[in-house]
């Protein structure tokens, strides 16, 4: 038989028995529909939350106080630690670490902030210029903090778009004074944008140069110190240098955490990862039961149409050529329900997208190809032995039983 | 036990309006026996699917054992029909997963009846029709002159008033259609009212009332014996 | 006598199944997967509730957490400084409202901790006398620490089990001295194991008076306060009188309180969409399967449009008629729901064995509602044939073949 003559026979065939085809196209297209839809979901959660991670870059270090042994916990996240991290250490790892380009020690505290009559509880943070540009924050009006020496405690401070709003109205910021604690700053610099992160709204606080921060929560130690290597130099070198650095200016004692904040994320990405895959095979036991309705229908379908059967038989069709006929009729009903699966999986994608903007969906061509791929093949191999019973009927018993 | 007034039943085949009854008017006691005969689409089957309450009048009134039964909601009619009616058709319609004791008890089972007295009714059935050794079989199993017997056992089992036979031995032999022949004239004899829808002349002939249909009218009301020819 | 029995409708019903049982095989075989599907992940985002809940209710549900500073940043607000700390003083006082019946002072970080023979980096915990108690941690060896002067405790140490075992493999640890950044503590006691919480390790720790550690930490304020209070009151009660308090003694609101029962509650309302989240992963298939049922008995309605009309002939209503072919739907469905469950069991037999120890467990609850939830599968899927074949002309059905 021709292609064209077999494609519009299975044609003929699944639009005498519309419905039946119908629900088993719908079946697998729900199917199909979910797994890629699902991914969607799952890809977009991960694309999401690694881009609210992306300002801390591919390049950055993070060193905590203290250290633990325990394996498996979690980094010493409360910046207690029977010793500190100085700013002198700050200041050496910025001097003598090859590779490093910039150094931003943090001191971090909640106070609370005047302008006039109004007043806010925010976050303050002690920091240099140089936080801005690892973080890699545009400030909507003024200028950064100075690039001072690290022990110079100026006055300035740069507010986050929300203090700004809500202390000061709708008017600038830049060059009024405000109060925090009992200390006076001068505002050179508004940030813009969102900046949350690790659960702190940047637009929710306040910087000031480090050193008036310590003075202000009469803090000596550092609550974290970011780094941000040379891009290019190996970071795990500057790594270890600034380990070996820390351990020599703490006679001897490895007593800080270092985090790199991509491996961190790189782990979370892989077991995101993992539950999209999981949560898609969960989906994709749907097709199994789809395969399961494709096999119940062929086998309706070749009893129904034993005569039918019986004829092409006697008119010199061959067992193999019934027996494929069977499949194509399985394999283009599974073909075309996964198809219309995908279309409306992306369709699906479309309104998230539109109605998440800010949400990354997206679905590899992998998965489609999976999807589609597992649908047609499940049918197939369900349609198996309806296709043979089909082409094992003795050619007398498949005409006489018409009647 | 029967009583037409006036019954018109149409249809609409394409844009023309075809007349299946036209206001007919007749009347049929209990206990007679009436055949039916006409070519095709003369009216005879829509004659009797109006007596068996299977189709509805568009206008006139049916009298069924002296009720109205036109504007009747369809569970009522439901009742009726179980209550007054057998029916046996040609193709013997019987269900073919059920053995034929459980085909005879079938409008017993619709009606609710307890399983003794089922099984009672059902066993004096079979032996009446001569299938007790038959009971368990399955239709597939049986002769087609079986397979109408049980099918007019699942008729009369209710002892309905009226009996329907539409073409009862069209798909018969003549020695079976003579067995299911002389089955209804003696059900007839007894008492039931039997109404015979034929095609074959040598049938009709033998019923004491013979209506002749064409277009939808009863063309030819014969009563008495039958000239032999 | 217009109503069939019971039975003779089900035995109808088994009939019309039985006549093609590869059919019904497959049909339910669709649904059991479903309901396997949605009855196992259940069971699991179930167990996973159940077991966080129960990590965060091993602290008791009468616990009011207070923390410096007014803003909600989530997590953070115990671990910045602050201008107005939260002190020890603070923390005695609350002791003194009526109703509390512990209190513990909360400082953590991190040091190195030497003993004779060994050393390690970990955890430690300022605490109070009554942390043990309001942590509801237990003592394995010695005793927890003393009710010594807040203000000049004695240097005294309490080990988890796992920093103990580290420490002093073969045992000896108690009144052993031990060096903690630098300063020196006696070993009076060792804790029961209590596991993980929230990644923290809550056996591999060092519990030394509150006091001792803020100078060691060089801090002043604590990170929390925990309030243990008695079942006489609320937790409502129990927190405007924290407040109130703290409010006196600050001049103004520049603290957070966090309740455990809202958390509790928070935390499981999280849990329990999770839950209903991963559930509905199943119903995917269920859904599928139940398009299966609808397919399956609109061909079977179709191959009997004959048997129909001779029912109608026969006086079978309308109504019956539906019930019947909405009853072989629904009985479907069940086979496939209980099939499912028997599946779900052996799942969670097979899972048992290969993965100790998992919290999972099919509640007698949920087996039942899976067995309704087939039902209504069935209920579903069945309507349209059923009200299809009820409303079949019964003329044209008698001639439909």
């Amino acid at each position: 038989m021709r292609a064209w003559d077999v494609l519009t026979f299975t044609i003929t065939v699944l639009s005498r028995q519309r419905f039946r085809a119908l629900m088993l196209l719908l079946a697998i297209g729900v199917g199909v529909c979910s797994v890629i839809a699902l991914t969607a979901l799952g890809e977009g959660a991960r694309g999401y939350v690694l881009e609210q991670f992306s300002f801390l870059g591919t390049d950055t270090l993070v060193i905590l106080p203290g250290r633990q042994e325990t394996t498996g916990g979690m980094p010493p996240l409360t910046g207690a630690a029977t010793r500190d991290i100085t700013l002198a250490d700050a200041e050496a790892i910025r001097d003598f670490v090859p590779g490093v380009r910039r150094v931003a020690p943090i001191v971090l505290g909640a106070a609370e902030i005047r302008y006039q009559s109004r007043a806010r509880e925010t976050i303050v943070m002690g920091t240099t210029a140089d936080f801005l540009r690892i973080r890699q924050l545009q400030r909507a009006t003024g200028s950064n903090l100075p690039d001072a020496d690290f022990d110079q405690a100026q006055p300035f401070a740069v507010v986050g778009g929300k203090v700004q709003r809500e202390l000061f109205g709708g008017r600038s910021a830049v060059g009024h004074w405000l109060r925090i604690g009992n200390r006076r700053f001068r505002v050179i610099g508004v940030l813009s944008g969102r900046g949350d992160s690790f659960g702190l709204d940047l637009s929710d606080a306040v910087l000031v140069p480090v050193a008036s921060a310590q003075q202000l929560f009469n803090r000596h130690g550092m609550f974290r110190v970011l780094v941000g290597v040379h891009p290019g130099r190996n970071r795990q070198a500057a790594q270890r240098q600034i380990e070996q650095l820390m351990q020599s200016r703490h006679q001897g004692e490895r007593d800080v955490t270092i985090v790199s904040p991509d491996a961190i994320l790189a782990g979370f990405s892989q077991i995101m990862g993992s539950l999209t895959v999981l949560v898609a095979s969960i989906a994709a036991i749907s097709l199994l039961v789809a395969g399961i309705m494709t096999m119940n229908i062929m086998l309706i379908s070749v009893r129904s149409r034993t005569e039918e059967i019986g004829l092409l038989m006697a008119l010199g069709a061959s067992p193999g050529q019934v027996r494929m006929l069977f499949l194509i009729e399985a394999g283009s009903m599974a073909a075309a329900g996964a198809c219309a699966g995908v279309v409306a999986g992306f369709i699906l994608v479309a309104v998230g997208r539109a109605l998440y903007p800010e949400v990354p969906f997206q679905v590899p061509v992998r998965v489609v190809l999976a999807g589609v791929g597992t649908a047609v093949m499940t049918a197939l191999f369900f349609a198996w032995i309806p296709a043979r019973q089909a082409a094992a009927l003795p050619p007398v018993t498949a005409l006489l039983k018409g009647h | 036990m029967i009583e037409l007034r006036e019954v018109t039943r149409r249809f609409e085949v394409g844009d023309e309006t075809v007349f299946g009854l036209h206001e007919i008017s007749l009347t049929v006691p209990q206990g007679e026996y009436v055949s039916v005969s006409g070519p095709s689409g003369s009216g005879k089957s829509t004659l009797l699917n109006v007596l068996g309450l299977l189709d509805r009048p568009d206008a006139g009134e049916y009298l069924l054992a002296g009720e109205a039964t036109r504007r009747l909601g369809e569970e009522r009619r439901a009742a009726l029909r179980r209550q007054h009616v057998g029916f046996v058709f040609q193709a013997y319609h019987l269900i073919p997963r059920m053995t034929a004791r459980e085909n005879i008890e079938l409008p017993m089972v619709l009606g609710g009846m307890a399983p003794a007295e089922r099984r009672r009714r059902s066993d004096l059935a079979l032996e009446r029709l001569g299938l007790s050794e038959r009971a368990t079989h399955l239709p597939r199993q049986l002769s087609g002159g079986q397979r109408q017997r049980v099918a007019i056992g699942r008729a009369i089992v209710l002892e309905p008033a009226l009996l329907l036979a539409d073409e009862p031995t069209g798909n018969l032999d003549s020695e079976a259609s003579a067995e299911v022949t002389a089955l209804l004239e003696s059900l007839n004899a007894n008492g039931i009212t039997l109404l015979v829808v034929t095609h074959d002349p040598d049938t009709a002939r033998r019923a004491h009332r013979r209506l002749r249909m064409l277009d939808g009218r009863i063309v030819q009301d014969q009563a008495g014996p039958a000239r032999e020819s | 006598m217009s109503r069939m029995r019971a039975a003779d409708s089900l035995y109808w019903i088994y009939r019309s199944l039985v006549a093609s049982p590869l059919r019904t095989a497959l049909t339910s075989l669709g649904i059991a997967i479903g309901i396997a599907a949605v009855a196992l992940l259940t069971s699991i985002g179930e167990g996973a509730r159940v077991y966080m809940l129960g990590t965060f209710t091993q602290f008791g549900t009468h616990i009011v957490a207070v923390t410096p500073g007014k803003t909600e940043t989530m997590g953070l607000s115990g671990l910045l400084s602050t201008v107005k700390p939260l002190t020890l003083e603070d923390a005695f006082a609350l002791r003194r409202l009526p109703f509390v019946t512990a209190m513990a002072p909360v400082v953590q970080g991190t040091g190195r901790i030497e003993s004779p023979t060994r050393a390690r980096d970990a955890n430690i915990i300022g605490a109070s006398h009554e942390t043990a108690l309001a942590w509801r941690m237990r003592v394995m060896r010695g005793k927890f620490l003393p009710a010594d002067d807040p203000q000049a405790p004695r240097a005294y140490a309490v080990l988890g089990s796992k920093l103990h075992s580290e420490l002093f493999p073969s045992g000896g640890a108690l009144g052993s001295h031990l060096r903690v950044g630098g300063m020196r503590f006696r070993v009076i006691g060792v804790l029961e194991s209590k596991g993980q919480f929230l990644g923290f390790d809550l056996d591999d720790m060092i519990y030394i008076p509150a006091r001792r550690a803020l100078q060691l930490f060089n801090r002043e304020g604590l990170m929390e306060i925990d309030v243990v209070f008695s079942a006489k009151t609320t937790s409502e009660h129990m927190s405007s009188l924290v407040r109130e308090r703290l409010r006196k003694r600050h001049g103004r609101e520049d603290f957070t309180l966090f309740t455990q029962e809202d958390m509790l509650a928070t935390l499981d309302r999280v849990l329990t969409i999770m839950k209903v989240a991963i559930g509905a992963l199943g119903t995917i298939s269920l859904l599928v399967g139940g398009v299966g049922v609808l397919t399956i008995m609109t061909t079977s309605l179709q191959e009997r449009v004959s048997e129909i009309g001779l029912m109608r002939a026969i006086g079978c209503t309308r109504v019956q008629l539906a019930l019947l072919f909405l009853g072989e739907a629904v009985a479907l469905a069940v086979i496939g729901g209980v099939a499912g469950l028997l599946l779900v069991y052996a799942g969670l037999i097979v899972l048992a064995l290969a993965v100790p120890g998992l919290p999972v467990l099919l509640q007698p609850v949920y087996a039942l509602l899976a067995l309704l939830l087939s039902v209504l599968v069935g209920l579903v899927a069945g309507t349209v044939p059923a009200l299809r074949a009820s409303a079949l002309d019964p003329i044209e059905a008698l001639h439909a073949d």
